[in-house]
């Protein structure tokens, strides 16, 4: 036995860390960026680069470092400004997906309703002279119905068919990419930029140009949205009676309809509240960040968003941070390119690795509770074998 | 070297917030039949998990053959030549009766001299004489579709046999065969005894262990309480031992006084998906203070009856009447607050949400009412406070209380907390599904007692069985179905257990 103690002390580290059962949900995603980012560390190594630069590069473009030098005009604000801008649809992208997921359906048509919903909105209050006052929340509402009613098309094929959610969702993608494709291309091309014409600077839901402090920025108004609308799901999730009823149809539907939950109603019900999300998203990212429509190109935003969802234990709150952190590496990823050198591409394989390793959070999961097992099963042995109170105290020390 | 054949030494297996078994001694000689017997959640089917490989003893030795297990899984517990039966059965259903006994070791034969195939037609008849050694008839080119659950099991026994074992485990192979099955599969035990293997039996069924066992050892609360020779030990005694009080075979019954009809069904008729009628044309109705059971082989149509009254399957025709009242398109809800309880056959797919805690599943049927939802908002501390109550009056045991995932509660404590949840909603009207399946005698005491009780208050009370002695020691009013159609309806009294098992093979019109 003495020849395990090293094994045993680190085995005590790990479990250490790992806590227990409830905390687990935040440990093991930690665990997964932890392990993620140490791999995207090795890459930057074998490229020739010191990680911690290249690291510091993708805060330093987030706004969340400062940089070495800034262009005329521009500053940390600046940075940290259009970062929460991008931000803002991930937030509410992963938000849908979420609600869905809670409801036991997976929602991975998110960029074809935030699509749907920011063309409309574009086409309808985008180009008119409304006031932005109007115009604005305008954006916002005919967004959240357009992406409601996507996403709940997506539900009614589901219960009344019975076609799986994610055949149907894949395929409306595709449907809401060309046809609305087609439309851009006809009526609303811009010539010069081969994208739909811009969105009046009224319709728009990030201000532009913005002076702060001497500073040249952008105000996100669709991040407070994004904010409340956190507390809102966080509260809808776990302390109202429909969210107990989404959530009871996603666990176990036989039992839901046992206890007289129309499930159906629910899975409706769910892929509006997540397609209204998605639409939030699509106004944040075509009438905020954006201001135009690229043809025949999905926002990846969508589908990125799956990714945060499960980083985030689809909790409103995880998402929060799981977003956070995906945006700083994909928006980040651009000036570490252009300072450090490292290709862009690495931001894709970090996330896609964080990915990866929360998705293996069952084994994860496992793993320190056996260990826990043995360890615990060692100290009964050991304490059986000499009844040495002294010993003993060593023990509880080490927790 | 020992006389056992499997020794265990001080086992002890934990799982979070409870000991499973707690420093198990015991030994099983070669050529005996073995049984364990104890309550549910009393650690059987965990210690002959270990046995076959599934889990590993926190602490202990397990030595077969006078050798030290070293390593636990099913395939080491295989090449050691011990075999088992699982309570559920795990067959391939449209693979053949032979596919299914060879998967996972295919015979295979070279076609041309070089290209491996499965050698399906000699397996075939080896599986033929297999079978006929040891009198378990079945055909090897049937799907396993098409068997019924007796038919099944054969296989499963037979799975065992081609794989050569010698040590055998059944557990509780009787659950779910009629009294006739159950009288061929303890003969097919008697024989394999006579063919040298050694068998162990989980069971709860004292009758069964008496009628076969050589040897039994009693689990209580996972600890061995005795280890006896049957014949020379009373049934009473291990019954005591078992449940570690006195228990009462036969419930006190109070006299039948039947009130007003409050269930009445009248020529209900339920297809199923291929619009085979699976109930057809079925009429009764029960009064309050009355138990009416409904005794049937499983599969006859008699939980379908069940799920179109409580409303989770559809109604093709006829009509269903609850309290004066015709729900026979109601929703699940309507008729639940109209005053029907219901507990399901299959707890775990429609019972209970398993990985809600005991308090959100306590509340399934009253989560959206005053005090537990106020204008659509949960107030928590009303649901645990709730469930606390219940866990008291109804003794449901689990790791953490009212907060324990009921996904890691046992069988027993499981159905504890659905019952709770029913029988406390006072509804007038209550159907029983194969309540005490896979509980033992003390929990089957405690849910046939508050049957009772239940009928003493004047509740109308739907009870189907596929325990003939439920039936009988329950019943007010007999029905027994037969391919969906209600054979014989009449006052418990006037049949004896012999009559409704003939009714129940469709022998008698």
């Amino acid at each position: 036995m003495k020849q395990n103690r090293k094994g045993n002390s680190l085995s005590r580290a790990f479990v250490a860390l790992m806590g227990s059962e409830k905390r687990q949900s935040i440990t093991i995603p930690l665990f997964a960026i932890c392990l993620s980012l140490i791999a995207g560390a090795v890459l930057m190594m074998i490229l020739g680069k010191d990680p911690i630069i290249g690291y510091k590069s993708l805060l330093q473009g987030c706004g969340l470092l400062m940089k070495k030098n800034y262009a005329g005009g521009k500053g940390l604000l600046t940075d940290f400004m259009s970062y929460l801008d991008i931000w803002t649809p991930m937030i509410f992208a992963a938000l849908a997906v979420a609600v869905a997921y809670k409801a036991g359906l997976f929602n991975i048509g998110v960029s074809g309703q935030m699509l749907i919903g920011g063309f409309i909105a574009s086409i309808t209050v985008g180009y008119s002279d409304l006031p932005a006052v109007i115009a604005k929340p305008l954006v916002i509402v005919i967004c959240m119905v357009i992406g409601a009613l996507a996403g709940s098309f997506i539900g009614l094929l589901k219960y009344k068919f019975n076609i799986n959610e994610v055949v149907s969702a894949i395929m409306l993608n595709y449907i809401f990419q060309y046809i609305i494709s087609f439309f851009i291309l006809t009526f609303f091309v811009n010539p010069i930029t081969r994208q739909s014409n811009p969105v009046g600077e009224n319709a728009r839901l990030t201000l532009q140009n913005v002076q702060i402090a001497g500073m040249k920025t952008v105000i996100p108004l669709g991040f407070v949205l994004a904010i409340i609308a956190v507390v809102v799901m966080h509260y809808f999730i776990n302390h109202t009676r429909i969210g107990f009823e989404l959530k009871a149809v996603g666990a176990n539907k036989k039992a839901a309809t046992y206890a007289g939950v129309n499930a159906n109603k629910n899975i409706m019900l769910a892929m509006a509240i997540s397609g209204a999300l998605a639409g939030l998203a699509g106004a944040t990212y075509y009438l905020g960040y954006l201001s135009s429509i690229q043809p025949k190109v999905l926002a990846s935003t969508g589908f990125d968003s799956i990714a945060v969802c499960l980083l985030g234990n689809s909790n409103p709150i995880g998402i929060v941070a799981s977003s956070f952190l995906v945006t700083i590496i994909s928006k980040g990823s651009m000036y570490m390119n252009s300072s450090v050198g490292l290709p862009q591409e690495i931001a894709s394989l970090i996330t896609g690795l964080m990915l990866l390793f929360a998705a293996c959070g069952v084994y994860i999961r496992a793993r320190p509770k056996r260990t826990k097992d043995r360890l615990d099963q060692q100290d009964r042995l050991e304490a059986a074998e000499r009844k040495d109170s002294a010993s003993e105290e060593g023990k509880e020390d080490d927790r | 070297m020992s006389e056992y054949i499997v020794e265990m030494r001080h086992v002890t297996k934990r799982f979070p917030g409870i000991v499973a078994n707690d420093d198990v001694s015991l030994g099983i000689k070669k050529g005996e039949i073995f049984a364990l017997l104890g309550e549910n959640g009393a650690g059987k089917s965990t210690l002959m998990s270990i046995l076959f490989g599934m889990y590993e003893p926190d602490e202990g030795e397990v030595y077969v053959r006078g050798k030290k297990v070293e390593h636990f899984s099913p395939n080491h517990a295989t090449a050691m030549n011990i075999g088992m039966v699982h309570q559920h059965f795990k067959l391939v259903s449209n693979y053949t009766v032979t596919e299914n006994i060879i998967l996972g070791m295919e015979p295979q034969k070279r076609l041309g001299g070089f290209l491996p195939v499965v050698d399906i037609k000699n397996t075939n008849q080896k599986i033929a004489d297999l079978s006929k050694k040891f009198r378990l008839e079945v055909e090897p080119t049937k799907k396993i579709e098409d068997l019924n659950v007796s038919m099944q099991q054969r296989v499963e026994i037979l799975k065992m046999l081609y794989r050569e074992a010698e040590i055998l485990i059944f557990d509780e192979p009787t659950a779910v065969l009629t009294p006739q099955e159950i009288e061929f599969l303890l003969d097919i035990i008697r024989e394999m005894r006579r063919n040298g293997k050694t068998i162990i039996l989980i069971t709860h069924k004292l009758e069964e262990i008496k009628q076969v066992a050589d040897r039994c050892a009693i689990l209580n609360r996972g600890k061995v309480v005795g280890i006896c020779d049957v014949a020379e030990t009373s049934t009473k005694k291990m019954a005591e031992l078992m449940v570690g009080r006195e228990v009462s075979f036969t419930q006190e019954k109070s006299p039948f006084r039947p009130g007003e009809v409050k269930l009445t069904v009248d020529h209900l008729v339920v297809k199923n998906a291929d619009g085979f009628p699976v109930v057809n044309d079925v009429s009764f109705s029960v009064r309050g203070g009355e138990i009416f059971a409904i005794a049937g082989v499983a599969g006859n149509g008699q939980v379908e009856i069940a799920d179109a009254v409580a409303g989770l399957t559809k109604v093709s025709s006829g009509t269903i009447t609850l309290g004066g009242k015709e729900i026979t398109d109601a929703a699940v809800r309507a008729r639940n607050r109209q005053g029907l309880a219901y507990i399901p056959e299959d707890r775990q797919s429609w019972g209970l949400i398993l990985d809600f805690t005991l308090s959100e599943n306590l509340l399934l049927r009253r989560y959206d009412q005053e005090p537990y939802c106020v204008k659509g908002v949960l107030h928590r501390e009303k649901f645990d406070e709730k469930s606390r109550q219940l866990i008291e009056q109804f003794d449901i045991r689990s790791g953490q209380g009212e907060k324990t995932v009921v996904r890691s509660m046992s069988g027993g404590n499981q159905q504890k907390a659905i019952v709770a949840r029913e029988i406390d909603q006072d509804a007038p009207c209550i159907i029983f599904v194969q309540p005490t399946r896979g509980l033992d005698i003390g929990a089957i005491e405690n849910i046939h007692r508050q049957i009772l009780e239940e009928r003493a208050k004047g509740k109308a009370i739907l009870l189907v069985s596929l325990e003939l002695d439920e039936i009988m020691s329950l019943a007010d009013t007999i029905g027994v179905i037969y391919n969906g159609q209600l054979l014989k309806i009449a006052p418990a009294d006037t049949m004896s257990t012999n009559e409704v098992g003939q009714y129940m093979m469709g022998v008698k019109e």
